[in-house]
């Protein structure tokens, strides 16, 4: 059976360090790999990051929902805010190939997580749910390795 | 989490900036305005220590690709030293551990400085 642990913070990125200590905590109260937490942590604080950017403009008062579900195998984060929406398709890494700063963010998470869907079927904001297997090798490794 | 950065200057031009504590959106800005003074100062070299960072974003890594690019207009060398297994680990999945230069001590980062 999933646990879930689910937990709301201001857009303010004063408050990424109190998600990356309870993340943290709960990968590690479920033996997840030690080389994994860390990656997986870093996506959910790049998808906060672009919340406040992109979908609040910096607003630093807005709400973002967060839920985090660990079962033996899946660990599934959902990150929901009420700002403004983008298409999808729209929603792209930058090119890895490139040295200039930004764009990294969706790098990040399209290169570590197995899963990325962002929803925007609603009236305002958008759902992004990330999925990791916690029994595969880390996604870039295993890229390497391929 | 608040970030604690310290200047040392090595006596040849060099200038360490050991950076205390994790970067992320609420912190890189303040990095990124250190580096904006020390290049400023027109140092020979800026030598980065992470040694005490544990956590990077990539706004902190967008942070020090600005530093590189800051340091090739203004022909400043500009280097990375004691990277923490978290900091490598995202600059290996950035691709960036090579374009960066990148030492294991400050010995070796203050040679041919």
């Amino acid at each position: 059976m999933a646990e879930s642990v689910k937990l709301t913070i201001p857009s303010d990125p004063k408050y990424f360090s109190l998600v990356r200590k309870v993340v943290f905590h709960l990968l590690t109260s479920h033996a997840v790999s030690r080389d994994l937490i860390p990656r997986l942590v870093l996506c959910i604080d790049e998808a906060c990051s672009n919340i406040i950017k992109y979908s609040y403009g910096d607003c630093n008062d807005q709400p973002i929902e967060m839920s985090f579900s660990l079962s033996e195998n899946l660990f599934e984060i959902k990150i929901r805010d009420f700002g403004k929406q983008c298409d999808p398709k729209d929603i792209k890494p930058r090119s890895i190939h490139e040295i200039k700063p930004g764009g990294l963010g969706t790098y990040f998470i399209n290169e570590i997580m197995d899963e990325v869907k962002y929803c925007t079927n609603r009236d305002k904001g958008t759902l992004l749910t990330m999925c990791k297997d916690l029994k595969g090798e880390p996604t870039s490794i295993r890229k390497e390795i391929g | 989490m608040s970030l604690d950065l310290k200047i040392n200057q090595n006596g040849n031009g060099a200038v360490t900036l050991l950076i205390e504590g994790d970067i992320d959106m609420s912190s890189s800005p303040l990095v990124r305005t250190q580096l904006t003074d020390l290049f400023k100062k027109n140092q020979k070299a800026i030598i980065v220590d992470l040694s005490k960072v544990a956590y990077v974003d990539s706004s902190g890594i967008a942070t020090l690709v600005e530093g590189l690019q800051w340091s090739h207009a203004n022909n400043t060398k500009f280097r990375l030293v004691c990277l923490t297994p978290m900091v490598k680990d995202v600059f290996e999945i950035a691709r960036l551990l090579t374009v960066f230069e990148v030492f294991e001590s400050h010995k070796e980062a203050l040679e041919g400085v």
